[in-house]
Order: structure tokens, then sequence, then C-alpha cells
């Protein structure tokens, strides 16, 4: 990526926007009617949309069923237009497949499995459009979902990356960031109880300055969190407006 | 198809059949009336063209990838259109997996087949160099829910994505060993759009009891034993037809079946055509699914 | 063109609770805390952890008081109910075969609410009825097609809810003759069809009014 600065002279990122600051997020809760819980959700131009079915019996295999708690299964996949090189094919890659199993280890440690033995949760997430954090716009969109169907969870799930190009983190790094080969974390956390449920990250960064990149990664999982939180109340409040106006 | 989202009962079925006799549907349509239907374009910003579509609680986005290719050694002077159909777990839990690709390929096989006409299209425009290179429109359909009616709701969505498909120019320039060269406009408004006007729409006829019924509701389509999609263009031409479901149909009420396809097909036409240029000359803030 | 959201449909029960609450709704979120466990008890829609109940859905928090408890309870109601199958409950099933031990049935409904797809159920030779257990004959009892009303003894196995139709208030409630024609119930026992007048066995519920 010769030629092509990640950070301005004057500390302006590509996209405008200053090195601790988050992309424009825009959500919706209960898009579908047929579905349990739906949810969709803008990161930029990182575009989700997640549902939820369930807790209903198990479907296939019966092996999977678990006495004691719900299994909660997810799958990811983009669809084929999502990204700039066209995919040929949705899902069952690889990568999709990895992006499945992260996201059921996310759900099964914030989701109340134990209130339903037996039965199984699905989380479903598309990615409509692609630019960068993909998963944390799936976990944003399946946490509004969930909460959507209605499913106890002990509390949000909020994800968000941090990359740490020509020296200094940025948050909410975007495809041109993450093209650019810088190390970057990606992070999904519990924001009121601050705890960490998922870390990645695949490159080399100097110990020094995990710190730095995990902290800010943090304060963006919990600025993410504020803007979701509103989302929810807003959407609690309107349905008993509805509901009290009928 | 819509086995997936669950059964009638005896007396819902009963309900139903008795109303579509009287021309009463259970809600509140008469048979040849289509649900609201609404369309957004130019929802997917890194795609050539797109658009989603709602009919009552039938879901479609759909995405126009502009690439280059090869032509077909049969066609060396036309472009290629490719469909794919992908039906998301989101619609339904049965889709997980690759429980959705029958369905996938039954729609896409119809897309495909009232597009097979020459004059649906023009695809000579879409060549670059004759027997080299040309254009290749991957059109990807993302079923997101499957509220009845699939097939129509489809082919609306695929038009409205082609109607807002823009195809950079392009510029053909020989070199001096008559190697030649493909140059792309720099301009991002220097683009080609394709001509929707003979693209056909694909009308399902329902048949429910004696009579039959268009854009039936899932409950509805529960209740038919066969159905009829009819690709009907702008100017009433027939492209395509194909008669589905296990039960059989008489030639009479075939006919019969074309004749309102045909009159529906023309004003569902007409009517997108109308949403389309009305949604691209005013300058409305798009809203996609946030609305 | 517009895109705008469907009306979300609600049920009357979360309506009820809601307006006899006076004063205003508190909203909460998923992992919101409402509570010491000190000053009241975890309720549903809430959780405990650390010695403070937490909100696990996102709805309205209700405080309870019930009779002989000194704290009161602290629950989280949603618009939305959902519904599973919990011992105890009251489901409606229909009853899709049945051999000499046991019929097998698809609950429908739990309590009030429709489910979106069927759940399996199983009613065993000796959860028919309380008394005369050993004389119970099947097929006397309930016919496929038959609509019961059947309490949930356990969640059974793997495949199905167990239910238990042993009350007098459980059991069949609607049901067709060979016929064709809905019967009317003559005693626990017996159902007439209005048609032929012929009789046929079930194991009949004693249908009560639900005071509302």
């Amino acid at each position: 990526m010769a030629g092509l600065e990640i950070i301005s002279d004057q500390g302006y990122r590509i996209d405008g926007r200053r090195s601790s600051e988050l992309r424009k997020v825009c959500a919706r809760m209960g898009v579908f009617t047929q579905a349990d819980g739906s949810a969709y959700i803008e990161q930029g131009n990182t575009k989700a949309l997640a549902t939820v079915y369930g807790p209903h019996e198990v479907r296939k295999g019966r092996g999977k069923i678990q006495h004691d708690r719900a299994v909660v299964n997810c799958q990811f996949s983009m669809a084929t237009f999502s990204t700039g090189e066209r995919k040929s094919r949705p899902k069952g890659d690889r990568r999709s497949q990895e992006m499945s199993m992260h996201l059921r280890q996310t759900f099964e440690a914030v989701i109340v499995t134990e209130l339903f033995p037996r039965s199984q949760i699905d989380i479903y997430v598309q990615i409509l459009q692609a630019d960068g954090g993909n998963y944390c716009a799936c976990v944003n969109a399946a946490t509004l979902a969930v909460i959507d169907a209605g499913i106890p969870m002990k509390d949000y799930v909020c994800a968000c990356t941090a990359g740490f190009i020509q020296d200094s983190p940025l948050l909410d790094i975007s495809y041109v960031e993450e093209s650019a080969g810088a190390p970057f974390l990606t992070v999904a956390m519990m924001p009121k109880s601050e705890q960490i449920v998922l870390l990645e990250m695949n490159s080399r960064l100097h110990a020094d300055n995990m710190e730095k990149v995990l902290d800010l990664a943090t304060q963006g999982c919990k600025d993410v969190f504020a803007v979701l939180d509103r989302h929810v109340r807003d959407h609690v409040s309107e349905s008993h407006a509805l509901m009290t106006a009928s | 198809m819509s086995s997936t989202l669950g059964v009638l009962s005896d007396a819902e079925r009963l309900f139903i059949v008795h109303g579509v006799q009287d021309d009463l549907r259970s809600d509140g349509r008469a048979c040849e009336d289509y649900r609201h239907v609404q369309v957004e374009t130019d929802v997917v910003s890194n795609t050539s063209g797109s658009a989603r579509l709602r009919l009552g609680n039938t879901d479609i986005l759909v995405g126009v990838k502009a690439e280059m290719g090869e032509p077909d050694p049969g066609r060396p002077k036309e472009g290629k259109l490719e469909f794919f159909v992908d039906c998301s777990a989101n619609a339904s839990p049965e889709f997980e997996g690759r429980g959705g690709e029958e369905l996938a390929i039954e729609v896409s096989n119809a897309l495909q087949r009232i597009f097979n006409s020459r004059s649906t299209l023009d695809l000579t425009a879409l060549c670059i160099i004759p027997e080299g290179q040309c254009w290749v429109l991957y059109v990807d359909v993302l079923v997101l829910e499957c509220g009845g009616n699939l097939f129509d709701a489809v082919s609306l969505a695929v038009k409205a994505a082609l109607f807002n498909t823009r195809i950079p120019t392009v510029v053909v320039t020989a070199d001096d060993e008559g190697q030649q060269e493909i140059e792309l406009s720099d301009d991002p408004y220097d683009v080609k759009r394709l001509d929707v006007d003979n693209v056909p729409l694909i009308v399902t006829l329902s048949k429910i009891g004696h009579r039959h019924v268009v854009d039936a509701s899932w409950e509805e389509e529960l209740c038919s034993l066969a159905r009829l999609t009819v690709g009907v263009t702008q100017k009433g031409t027939i492209a395509g037809l194909n008669k589905e479901g296990s039960g059989s149909l008489d030639p009479e009420s075939i006919y019969e079946m074309i004749e309102s396809g045909k009159k529906v097909g023309m004003v569902l036409n007409s009517r997108l055509k109308e949403a389309l240029e009305k949604e691209e000359n005013s300058k409305r803030e798009k809203i996609g699914f946030l609305g | 063109m517009i895109f705008c959201s469907d009306t979300p449909h609600l049920p009357e029960v979360a309506v009820t609770i809601l307006s006899t609450n006076m004063a205003a709704p508190r909203v909460c979120v998923p992992g919101e805390r409402l509570f010491s466990t000190a000053d009241c008890e975890a309720g549903p829609g809430t959780y405990v952890h650390h010695g403070y109940i937490y909100s696990c859905l996102a709805g309205y928090m209700h405080k309870r008081k019930t009779e002989g408890k000194e704290l009161s309870i602290v629950e989280v109601i949603r618009q939305k109910e959902d519904a599973v199958p919990r011992i105890g409950s009251i489901v409606t099933a229909k009853v899709t075969s049945v051999s000499g031990r046991m019929c097998k049935c698809a609950i429908t409904c739990v309590e009030r609410t429709t489910l979106r797809e069927p759940f399996r159920g199983l009613i065993r030779k000796e959860d028919v009825r309380a008394t005369e257990k050993d004389r119970v004959e099947m097929y006397k009892c309930f016919r496929p097609g038959d609509i019961v009303l059947a309490r949930v003894l356990s969640l059974g196995d793997a495949n199905c809810y167990l239910l238990s139709t042993a009350e007098n208030e459980l059991g069949v409630v609607l049901a067709l003759s060979e016929a064709g024609a809905q019967m009317v119930p003559v005693s626990w026992c017996d159902m007439q069809c209005p048609k032929t007048g012929s009789k046929e066995f079930r194991k009949v519920a004693k249908v009560q009014l639900q005071q509302e």
C-alpha cells in the first residue's frame, strides 16, 4: 500500500475520522415479522442483518441435545455482492465457518442457556455490505436480535476493532485500513460487567503496545454499547407507546 | 416451499378456499389484487446496481455486479447474464446449510427462463471486444424473508436492480501491433445504463378451488395444488410459462390464467416503471433497512 | 418509496399488566442492575449475580408483592410473550396417533399463546385419568384429530414432552365423529354425534369458563 496515507499529518484518517472515533452506527430492531427476533445494523459502510429463531426443539442431529441447557446454533454468511470482488458462494468457506464458530462461543457466554434445556436457539447473521469490522457488525446486530427475540441475556455483547498503524492506535478499522496490513485486534465484551468474551489478533504486535490497543478497543465497545442501549430503550418505549395507543 | 413455514388446519383451509370463491381473500384483497409493494434501489453501494423489495412479508435484496469476462463461444458478440439465488437462513431455519439450495435453483431457473429470449435485454450492448471481452452481469438474489409469492417478488426486484445498474463506459484502443487495450473511464458519472423496458416480470397464478389468485400469501400457497408462473412484458407478451405444484390443470383454466396473468403483469410492469422513475427523480435520502 | 415497519402485534396479557401499574414503568435492558437481593427477590426475566438482581431481558420492570412473603418479587416483562411448555403449564394439543400404550400429539398452544410451530407431546396410558389407571384403554380415550387440553408433566425424553389428562378439566375438548360432525359431550367418557346420534368413547374434559 505504498503512497496511501492511512493517517494524514493533521491526524485525520482516510474517511475523515480521528484515531479514536467510531464510524456512524445506525440500527433498527424488529426488521422482519416472521422471525422471533431480528435486527439490522450499519457501521459506516458495513451493513449486517441478524435474525434469531427459538428457543425451539433441536432440529438436526439429536446428538447435539444438551440436557441442562440450550444449544446455540450460529450461521454466518456474506451476500455474494457484499465485497468489492464478487464472492462465488455466500457461506461454507473456512472463513465463514470460523466466524460462525466465534459467534456461537460469544453468544453461549451471554445467553442464559440454562433456562431452556433440550432446546435450540438459532442466530443467523448476514453481511450485506462489507467494509471492515464484519465480525463486530455481526455481533452487534445479533445482540439486538437476541434482545428483540426476548431471549434472556446476562448482558449485552458489543464488539469493536482497534488497530495499530503508523505508531498510533486506531479505533474501528475500515476495509482500507484493514488491508494496509497492520495488526488489528477484534474484541467482543460485555460492557457492563467489563468481561471480554472474544479476543482475536492475526498479526504481530509488540507487547508494549498491546495495552494501548486493547484499552482503545474496550473503550470502543463501550461507545458501541451506548448507541445500542439507546436504540433498545427507544424500541421498548416505542412499542409501549404503540400498545397504550391501541 | 411454504411447507417450511407451518401447517394449516382444515378449518383455516376451508375458510381461505371459500373466501377465494367469493372473490374476497383473508386479507381483504380480491383475486387479482397485489399486496403492497415497497421498492428502493441503490441500497448496496459496492454493486453496479441493487434493489430491495418488500412484497407483503416477502423481502428480497438483489445486487448486480458487472465484471469483465469472456463471452460464450456460441454468442461471441454478446455479454452474459448470470443468476445466483441464495435462500438465506434468515428467511427460515430450514434454509440453513444446504437446505435452501433446491428452492434457490428453482428460482434461478425461473429467472433464466424469462431472460432467455433475445429481445429481453440487449446483450450486444454488453460486448466490449467481439470474441474477446464482454461484460458479465452477475445478478445475485438474496431472499431475506419468505412470505409467499417468492417468484414474483424476485422478478420485480431483479428488474428494479437492472434498472438501477450502471456500467462504466470503456474505450477500446488498438496499439501499433494490433493489440487491443481496454480503458475504463475514471469519471463515476460516465456510465451506460440498461434498457429494461422489455424485461418481463413473473406473475404466479395459484389455483385455489375453482378459481385462481395472483400474489398468494403463504397461507394461500398451502391451499393451492397447482401454480402457473407466467413471464409477462410491459407490452403483454408472454415470455416463459411453467406449471408447478403437485396438482393438475385443465387446458381451459390455463387459458384463463394466462389471460389474467397478462392483464395483471402489464399493470405491474407500468407501476414498477413509474415508481422507479419517481424514485430516481426525487432527491430523497436512502433509507434502506432503517426505515 | 419508503419502507415502513408493520405495527408489532402485542398480546393482551402484557397490556393488562402494564396498565395496572400506575407509576411510569422503568425500562430495563439486559445486564442492568436492579436491586440487591436483600431488598427484593428475583422473578422471571431477571438473574442473580454476586448478591444483586440483574435484568436479562429488554422490557419493563415490575414489582409484585405476594402474601406470606416479606420481600416483593422483581420481574421484567416484555411485550411479546414467548412460550415454551414448562412443567405444570396447560397446553392445547392435537392427537396425531394412538397406540395401545400411548397417544402422540402435537402441542399447538401453551396457556394462551399460540405457538409458531408445534412441539411433540406424549400422553402415556397411565396418565390419561386419575382413577382406575390400570383399566384405561387408549382407543376409548383418544382418536387422531382430537383437540386435547393437557398439563405438562415433565420435559420428557429428547423427543417429546410428557403430558397428562388426569384431571376433570383436562381431556378431549373438540372431536369429530366418524360421520365428520363435531360431537357433543354427554358424559365424562362419551361424546355423541349430532348427525347420526351414535356415541363414541372419549376422555372428555369438563370445560371451565374462565373468569376474567
